[in-house]
């Protein structure tokens, strides 16, 4: 008995979820807290930046609950922020088995994006706790909330695709990624929303691909935060992230197996 | 991909056409990012080597065929193309049947999960469904002979288990053709016997070999092909006595 023949793409998946669900069962299996981690940060976070803008400031008081407003971005960010992150010893950390297996390289990238998903997903009944505990009422825009998924994990990979083979070359670049993704968890609407924005920037705040998507997750307890010309932008924009990471992955790829 | 029962006699599994790859001389001297808007100079490209080029052979199902040269002549590189985790940066590589890679055998295995589970992992990263991994899961424990750890973390085996358990899952793949980069040398007396028969045995079974080694003997044993690699060039490609012949009297080596 030899493995079995399977088409191309049943073997990707195949290899993808097996990597995925070694990545989250590593994880898991040795501390000892597991889940709960994963939900402690984004909630510790969520948690000052009510403090100082419900407490403190007396600030964002337009978005009742505020915390359930600052939860609904701050846990797909969690997921773009801690893929990128990762993305960046995508090729570095798992050398070793990229040197000793025959699996498309785009897998590397994808696995991160993948697992870094299922523990967003993971994250949503908490959002779900809050928003009952704090009385916010979905609202018929909670369909939503897949599309801005799907546009999510487009620009995840393709922002991934872009970053990892990168930073084999340009170590520097695992600083500058870490440097940018700080920038843009201030730059993107997530503990305001874009109505905030004096309104010349509005029409550029639009280019942030994560704007749109979080508007898109944000519309389902504030129907007043969806805005269909950023989330239009938005998918535009995270297509061509993925294009371009495409081509710069098929670029790179045989130079990237040399060096690691 | 090709039915392994269909009669393939004439078709070759691997076949190299004018390959060539070549590597940066300081592999370990990477470029900055900041290099990228240095001045010009900063930017220039450190000098590269060939490591192979102009390779061409093809391989019948079924050959076994011994890599032979000094080191750093490119025969773990030949041996990378083949199953495919460096790309040739000229000519092709076509290989139309699975492969089971002996090389950096330990390579997928974690160390934070239990055997039973890496097992499983590398098993299923080289293609085989979960109920291919249990129906062989026993055998592949007993051949590693290390039946009372299945479920200690990977990390708390000894070096030599971690061989066996490796070199235990890849050659149970059957993938139909096996590729050897030195692995034998590692593991006591006993065990790398059991490993020479296991291989012996998927020879048996008409499987294609493909084999790096500096061990004559081994060589001798296993082989019926051999290409000699020098500098780069593919030298000489005949019978393994030959090959062996040649190689000796180029380097001087008395023969065993």
């Amino acid at each position: 008995m030899r493995p079995e023949q399977r088409t191309p793409i049943a073997r990707y998946r195949h290899s993808l979820w097996l990597l995925t669900k070694r990545d989250l069962r590593v994880r898991y299996s040795t501390s000892l807290l597991g889940y709960f981690w994963s939900i402690l940060d984004p909630l510790v976070m969520a948690g000052i930046y009510w403090f100082v803008f419900t407490q403190v400031l007396d600030r964002g008081m337009d978005h009742k609950p505020y915390i359930v407003f600052l939860l609904v971005a701050l846990l797909p960010w969690m997921w773009f922020n801690g893929a990128i992150s990762d993305c960046t010893r995508a090729f570095l950390r798992e050398a070793k088995l990229i040197r000793s297996t025959r699996i498309p390289r785009t897998i590397w990238v994808n696995r991160l994006v993948l697992s870094k998903g299922i523990e967003f997903l993971a994250s949503i009944p908490v959002l779900v706790l809050f928003a009952i505990i704090f009385g916010a009422q979905p609202g018929i825009d909670a369909v939503f909330f897949p599309l801005a998924i799907v546009i999510q994990a487009i620009l995840t990979v393709g922002v991934g695709l872009l970053v990892a083979p990168l930073v084999v070359f340009f170590r520097d670049l695992e600083r500058a990624v870490k440097l940018i993704l700080r920038f843009l968890f201030y730059a993107s609407p997530i503990i305001y929303g874009t109505t905030e924005l004096p309104s010349e920037l509005h029409f550029w705040a639009a280019f942030n691909p994560l704007s749109g998507i979080f508007s898109l997750y944000r519309s389902a307890f504030f129907p007043e935060q969806l805005d269909w010309f950023a989330v239009a932008v938005s998918a535009a924009v995270s297509l061509v992230f993925l294009g371009l990471g495409l081509l710069v992955f098929r670029r790179t790829e045989r130079a990237v197996l040399k060096e690691i | 991909m090709v039915p392994v029962n269909q009669p393939s006699a004439a078709q070759p599994v691997i076949s190299l056409q004018d390959v060539g790859i070549r590597f940066r001389r300081n592999r370990r001297g990477r470029r900055n990012f900041k290099d990228l808007f240095g001045p010009r100079k900063r930017r220039s490209r450190p000098g590269e080597f060939w490591a192979l080029q102009h390779v061409t052979f093809s391989v019948q199902p079924g050959e076994a065929i011994g890599v032979v040269g000094r080191n750093g002549q490119g025969k773990s590189t030949l041996l990378k193309l083949v199953t495919g985790v460096v790309l040739p940066d000229e000519g092709t590589v076509h290989v139309t049947e699975g492969v089971a890679p002996l090389i950096e055998i330990t390579g997928g295995f974690v160390d934070d999960l239990s055997v039973r589970d890496n097992v499983y992992l590398t098993a299923g990263l080289h293609g085989m469904t979960r109920k291919q991994v249990t129906a062989r899961f026993d055998e592949i424990i007993e051949f590693a002979e290390i039946g009372d750890f299945i479920d200690t973390p990977y990390k708390h085996l000894s070096s030599g288990m971690k061989v066996r358990i490796a070199f235990a899952v890849i050659s149970r793949l059957e993938e139909p053709i096996l590729l050897v980069d030195e692995v034998l040398a590692v593991g006591d007396k006993a065990f790398r016997e059991k490993c020479y028969r296991r291989i012996e045995e998927l020879l048996a079974g008409g499987r294609t070999l493909f084999i790096v080694s500096h061990n004559e003997r081994d060589l001798r044993r296993f082989c019926t092909r051999g290409l000699y690699l020098d500098k780069g060039d593919l030298v000489l490609d005949g019978s393994i006595t030959d090959v062996l012949e040649r190689y000796n009297a180029d380097y001087g080596v008395k023969p065993a």
